[in-house]
């Protein structure tokens, strides 16, 4: 007890070297956890980003490649699928629900997505959520739009707005297809995912700019049309068991070389190629805390040299070698310990600072909750780490005492 | 009190000429003994083996009957922090504690010196306030930083601290080198009266002769060491 209030008083006394030493720990340790949130829910964000459907068919690419086309909106897909083909499978036994996706347009910048209106119904995200409208509803003619959340905000649209599209991705597209205005009919919640930057409109509605034609104007019920292809579709069967062997039958299709993907398998196999990068980022916060404690053995080693009168005292008042190797550890324990505290004071803050701009920027979203058993682990393992490290001056400051005895030194 | 017979003491085993020997001292219980000898007469190093630091190489070494030439490291720092109280020449005192608790310090790390202050006093504070007054430190002094303090002053938290839970042995090293002349002897009857009130017996080292005149005993280290027996 008498060395856990000198080891304070001593702290406090040298409250100069001491708080810098906890900062630069402090410091390291919110760098250490944010980097690890960021991570896990980035994550977790990424393949939260669709579920509940079973298969994506697209034409035959890589898997990662019609992924990123049809979900993130990442790349071109060089080729679409043939409408017969879409009716073809369709009709396959074990069918539940099929959303075709058209993509390869935007509106200042945004990808526009031509679909169903089965894509409000059965398009899923995180752990099988349904999209939900903040506003308004879904597309019902062939001039309405629904936006995506972010696209809303963003470009400051609201229901009732008219907008136009261009064909092409882009700001710069020379081709805007201005007599083809859209009325904004719905605006998205917001769910985090790249259906927030989308512009859905009805998959008949893509046609109809592309060929050049006038009348969109008029009262079309037929809001899919009949495309001469489309980009990609979305598939959902009535049991999980069909998945493997209607993808075996697609990509064995023979009129039409074709591509079935399980969306989360693939989801996977892009993270991991991903994997690297956040090794390497957490290799970096691990050396960032590897030297804040070399920071600490540095200044204790220092200060251990002008104290070797205080300990020398200390043994005159009946302190035994190993009390004065007691109280030098609880130094460093004390250091690392306020630091991890402080450090995560400064990790929640930070997180708060930037969950909207992470959620907005990068759709990761960041959840403010109690440390996780992993992140409790991770503090653990400082604090270990903080613990030998203090060991050094602590074993020092032993033989100094057996060696000075009480004979003042300096 | 202090019985030494045969004494050797080397720092180094390589030594072939022993840093210390003393054929025969005795100290009786509450004696004020001066001991002097000039710098490197080996002063330090027998206040080391008197603290119980240090063991003598062979002869033996008994404080209280005890003989500390034959305790082990451990029992010899406990022996010291339950009887021993000890008074460097300066520069005494914890900086981050207070005049008040660097007093309290001195009875913290012995059971047995924390029921002697109880007997006396409440708490061991209203214990350490006794001391610190009877010594002429004024309360105003007694929660303020160490670094405020005069060497004289700092000097009677000092020996406060040594008399706190009443140590049989009280050790003082050039105690009051750094103090003027007239500071000096005030010191140096503030410990004796200190010492009479407790039974106390002092061992005070100085090379200061100038000193002598005020102990009833005094030894000279570089004679006891010419002994022959």
């Amino acid at each position: 007890m008498i060395l856990i209030k000198l080891a304070y008083k001593s702290l406090l006394n040298r409250r100069g070297s001491a708080f810098l030493t906890l900062f630069t720990i402090a410091i390291s340790v919110m760098l250490l956890l944010s980097i690890e949130r960021v991570r896990v829910d980035a994550k977790s964000s990424f393949s939260n980003t669709i579920s509940g459907t079973d298969l994506i068919v697209g034409a035959r690419t890589g898997d990662i490649q019609l992924l990123l086309s049809s979900v993130f909106r990442i790349g071109h897909a060089n080729n679409g699928v043939s409408w017969q083909s879409y009716e073809y499978i369709k009709q396959q036994r074990g069918v539940n629900w099929t959303i075709p996706l058209s993509l390869g347009d935007s509106h200042k910048g945004q990808a526009v997505l031509g679909t169903s209106v089965d894509y409000f119904q059965h398009y899923k995200f995180a752990k099988k959520q349904p999209l939900s409208f903040s506003q308004g509803r879904t597309f019902a003619h062939l001039d309405e739009v629904v936006l995506g959340a972010q696209v809303a905000a963003k470009l400051g649209y609201s229901l009732g707005d008219n907008i136009v599209i261009s064909h092409g991705m882009g700001n710069t597209s020379f081709h805007h297809h201005d007599d083809n205005p859209f009325t904004v009919v719905g605006i998205l919640d917001a769910t985090g995912t790249p259906v927030d930057k989308t512009l859905h409109i009805p998959l008949a509605a893509i046609e109809l700019i592309h060929s050049g034609s006038h009348t969109s104007h008029e009262q079309h019920d037929d809001l899919t049309g009949e495309p001469k292809q489309i980009t990609a579709f979305l598939v959902g069967f009535d049991s999980p068991l069909y998945t493997l062997q209607v993808r075996r039958n697609i990509n064995q299709y023979k009129p039409e070389a074709l591509l079935a993907i399980m969306p989360g398998v693939t989801l996977r196999e892009l993270w991991e190629m991903l994997t690297i990068v956040e090794k390497i980022l957490l290799l970096f916060s691990i050396v960032v805390v590897l030297v804040s404690l070399l920071g600490m053995l540095t200044t204790l080693l220092a200060n251990l040299n002008q104290r070797r009168r205080e300990l020398a005292i200390l043994r005159s008042v009946g302190a035994r070698p190993w009390h004065l190797f007691t109280l030098i550890s609880i130094e460093s324990l004390l250091i690392t310990f306020l630091g991890c505290l402080v450090g995560c004071g400064l990790f929640y803050l930070l997180m708060s600072l930037a969950t909207g701009y992470l959620q907005s920027n990068a759709g990761i979203t960041i959840t403010i909750a109690m440390l996780s058993s992993y992140e409790l682990v991770l503090i653990g393992a400082i604090m270990t780490a903080g613990f030998i490290v203090g060991l050094i001056p602590s074993t020092r400051a032993y033989f100094y005492s057996l060696s000075d005895g009480m004979s003042i030194k300096i | 009190m202090i019985n030494i017979q045969r004494l050797s003491f080397k720092w180094h085993s390589q030594q072939t000429i022993p840093t210390l020997t003393i054929p025969s001292l005795v100290i009786e219980h509450g004696e004020h003994v001066f001991l002097h000898g000039p710098s490197g007469s080996g002063k330090s190093t027998l206040l080391s083996l008197l603290a119980g630091i240090n063991k003598p190489n062979s002869g033996t070494l008994s404080v209280l009957d005890i003989n500390l030439a034959q305790l082990s490291h451990r029992k010899r720092d406990a022996f010291r922090s339950d009887h021993i109280g000890y008074i460097f020449q300066n520069f005494n005192l914890l900086p981050y504690l207070s005049p008040l608790e660097n007093v309290m310090l001195g009875c913290q790390f012995s059971k047995p010196r924390q029921q002697n202050a109880l007997q006396q006093s409440d708490t061991l504070a209203l214990e350490a306030q006794r001391l610190l007054g009877a010594l002429g430190l004024s309360s105003e002094h007694h929660h303020r930083s160490v670094a405020d303090l005069s060497i004289g002053q700092q000097q009677r938290v000092a020996a406060a601290r040594a008399f706190i839970g009443s140590p049989e042995l009280i050790i003082a090293d050039e105690p009051t080198s750094a103090l003027d002349a007239a500071n000096r002897t005030a010191f140096i009857e503030l410990l004796f009266a200190q010492a009479n009130l407790v039974g106390s017996t002092l061992v005070f080292v100085s090379h200061d002769e100038n000193l002598q005149a005020l102990f009833n005993r005094s030894i000279s280290l570089v004679d006891i060491m010419e002994q022959v027996i």
